[in-house]
């Protein structure tokens, strides 16, 4: 967790650029908080060392639980009456299937969007305090921590890497990039 | 042609935000008329309601109408949004990206209005809940066994699936709009965009998801309209009882689907003056994919025919030379030459590069895939077994009367949906034009 009380962020239109950044600043005293990009770029996300999302483990049990809902549901609501239909069995394995697969696929999906709300901590708006609106557009926003008296220094270090910098002036937020 | 070598991302979204500005009177004229036009199937649906099912033109021996055709066709336009966003995802298509967010779109808005007819068809509505399974007293449950129940399940997953797959892949394109807006816009569209500011805190996440949804949706599109076919193909009716239905009308439902997507594209890239996003390639591409559904639908047709004759079964042969040449010979030929052979001219690259023949031959397969339904539905019960029980169907004004109403009401949806929502996926665009295919999409 970051102690610091001012951030700076140095936005940047190319992903290039953003990676080198994100080698010097490793190298630099300051520390990186996190940062942001108007889209999913494979080569910032491959530099910022992620580790594997946990997401597909929402959607793996969420389908198990859907293709056991599937055939439970049938089942049990079969064996309330014994009355045989078109010749099917009470339990009919193969008709029940159909309901089996379409409840794994199902669950699966409202165990992925779980999984998505709860892994990237979505909703919140906390942290549009430091944000900036550019960074939905074109820009790469790198966000690092700082000193208050090392403010200028950071700032320097963002425009001679090419960057546009912006400074937040607001309390410290509470997560930080691994 | 267009002239894609300036688009930046800047470009994308400021071609895309261009479309948010408050609408012209025509648009809000249209969107009147439309809004017309589904009030006048609301009023006749509750005529229904208040007189009975017998309004409509459905009885014996045919009880499945329009209602049922309009069903089958509606889901059928929805796959293609699915095949679009889910499958060419996967296959990592670079054409599908600047029409997926308007496909998808389109697949919602479809099985809405799918999901209307049942409700319209079963006239005493309120009782729909018998379908439900629910704890009840008498510990009565729904059966199933049954095609009918099959297809419940099948399309409240398709439709709640597609929808979260839609909102989900639009939240970082909400979060852009949310940037640019101001006022009660701006609070609207933070609580829409889930506060979202593209960390790549979030972005980890939100990669693998997406790719859960495309791989899940992926089955999904196929098992839909499999269900749907089982309505019939699990009836012992001639015409009707064929193994080949499920994948017949999958192939059926993609032709469809692309067709619209062609229909509601090429006035939205007019219109919105897309045409730097939504290239003629992207247009030439679908026009291509039509060419190989339309084939595969015509070899569905030809081997119907074919096993109707092999197979000897005087029922079955009696059955299609009747479609082909008997009462419903004319819609049978609509269907036959709409579908399969108006969709070969797009081997010719001059017809596939002209906006008015793709804008035609959409309409046309549109109306082809509307009478196979027609055909097939309507057919089948019509001419089965019992000569003596061989009848005729036609719509009543009521049905079609719904039917203008529920077509109002999707276009009315989607008109109203890209005025105020981005209807080209901001992000998407923005991705591919990092990866080099900005300028063709390939």
């Amino acid at each position: 967790m970051t102690t610091s009380s001012s951030y700076v962020m140095g936005l940047f239109k190319d992903e290039n650029a953003v990676v080198s950044v994100l080698k010097a600043l490793k190298k630099s005293p300051w520390k990186l908080h996190r940062v942001h990009g108007p889209y999913p770029s494979e080569k910032i996300l491959h530099a910022l060392k992620f580790k594997k999302s946990k997401v597909g483990y929402f959607t793996l049990i969420g389908g198990i639980t859907g293709l056991l809902t599937g055939y439970a549901l049938p089942i049990f609501t079969s064996v309330q009456w014994n009355l045989i239909v078109s010749g099917k069995p009470i339990v009919a394995p193969i008709p029940f299937f159909v309901v089996g697969y379409e409840l794994t696929i199902l669950f699966g999906v409202l165990g992925t969007v779980l999984g998505l709300l709860l892994t990237a901590r979505i909703p919140e708006f906390k942290s549009l305090k430091l944000y900036d609106e550019r960074c939905s557009g074109e820009h790469f926003g790198i966000i690092a921590a700082c000193d208050s008296d090392g403010v200028s220094d950071l700032m320097a270090f963002f425009e001679q890497q090419g960057g546009e910098v912006r400074r937040f002036e607001e309390p410290a937020p509470e997560q930080s990039t691994p | 042609m267009e002239n894609t070598a300036n688009l930046t991302p800047a470009r994308i979204d400021s071609i895309v935000l261009r479309t948010l500005t408050p609408a012209t009177r025509t648009y809000w004229y249209t969107v009147a008329l439309l809004a017309l036009g589904a009030f006048i199937g609301l009023c006749c649906w509750i005529y229904q309601i208040l007189v009975g099912i017998g309004v409509g033109g459905q009885n014996n021996p045919v009880a499945w109408g329009t209602y049922l055709i309009n069903f089958v066709f509606w889901v059928g336009i929805a796959h293609s949004g699915t095949l679009i966003s889910a499958i060419l995802f996967l296959f990592r298509a670079g054409w599908r990206n600047p029409i997926a967010r308007a496909s998808e779109t389109m697949t919602v808005f479809a099985v809405m209005t799918a999901g209307l007819f049942p409700l319209i068809h079963l006239g005493r509505v309120w009782l729909v809940y018998y379908m439900i399974p629910y704890p009840n007293q008498r510990n009565l449950w729904p059966n199933f066994t049954s095609p009918l129940m099959f297809d419940i399940v099948a399309i409240s997953t398709y439709l709640t699936v597609s929808a979260l797959f839609w909102y989900t892949g639009m939240i970082p394109d909400l979060a852009t709009i949310r940037d640019r807006a101001v006022g009660t816009r701006k609070k609207i569209y933070t609580i829409l965009s889930l506060g979202w500011t593209g960390q790549f805190e979030q972005w980890r996440h939100y990669v693998r998801g997406y790719l859960f949804f495309a791989a899940l949706a992926t089955p999904l599109v196929i098992s839909v309209h499999s269900v749907v076919s089982w309505d019939f193909g699990l009836g012992v009716v001639p015409g009707w009882h064929s193994t080949i239905f499920a994948p017949y009308f999958v192939a059926g439902a993609i032709h469809s689907g692309l067709a619209m997507v062609l229909t509601l594209m090429i006035p939205m890239r007019k219109i919105f003056h897309y045409e730097e996003i939504i290239t003629m390639k992207v247009l030439e591409s679908v026009a291509k994919t039509i060419i190989l559904t339309g084939m595969i639908v015509g070899y569905a047709y030809l081997v119907e025919i074919f096993i109707a004759w092999y197979s000897w079964n005087p029922v079955e042969r009696e059955m299609f030379w009747w479609r082909i040449f008997g009462d419903y010979g004319v819609e049978y030929w609509i269907m036959t030459i709409c579908n399969v052979f108006v969709p070969i001219l797009f081997f010719f690259r001059k017809i596939r590069t002209s906006i008015k023949a793709l804008f035609t031959i959409s309409i046309l397969v549109n109306v082809g895939m509307w009478y196979e339904r027609f055909v097939i539905i309507v057919g089948g019960p019509a001419h089965d077994f019992l000569p003596h029980a061989w009848g005729l169907y036609a719509p009543s004004m009521i049905e079609m009367g719904i039917m203008l109403g529920t077509f109002c009401m999707f276009f009315m949806l989607f008109l109203l949906f890209v005025k105020h929502m981005p209807s080209i996926s901001m992000t998407e665009m923005k991705e591919s034009l990092a990866h080099g295919g900005g300028d063709d999409h390939e």
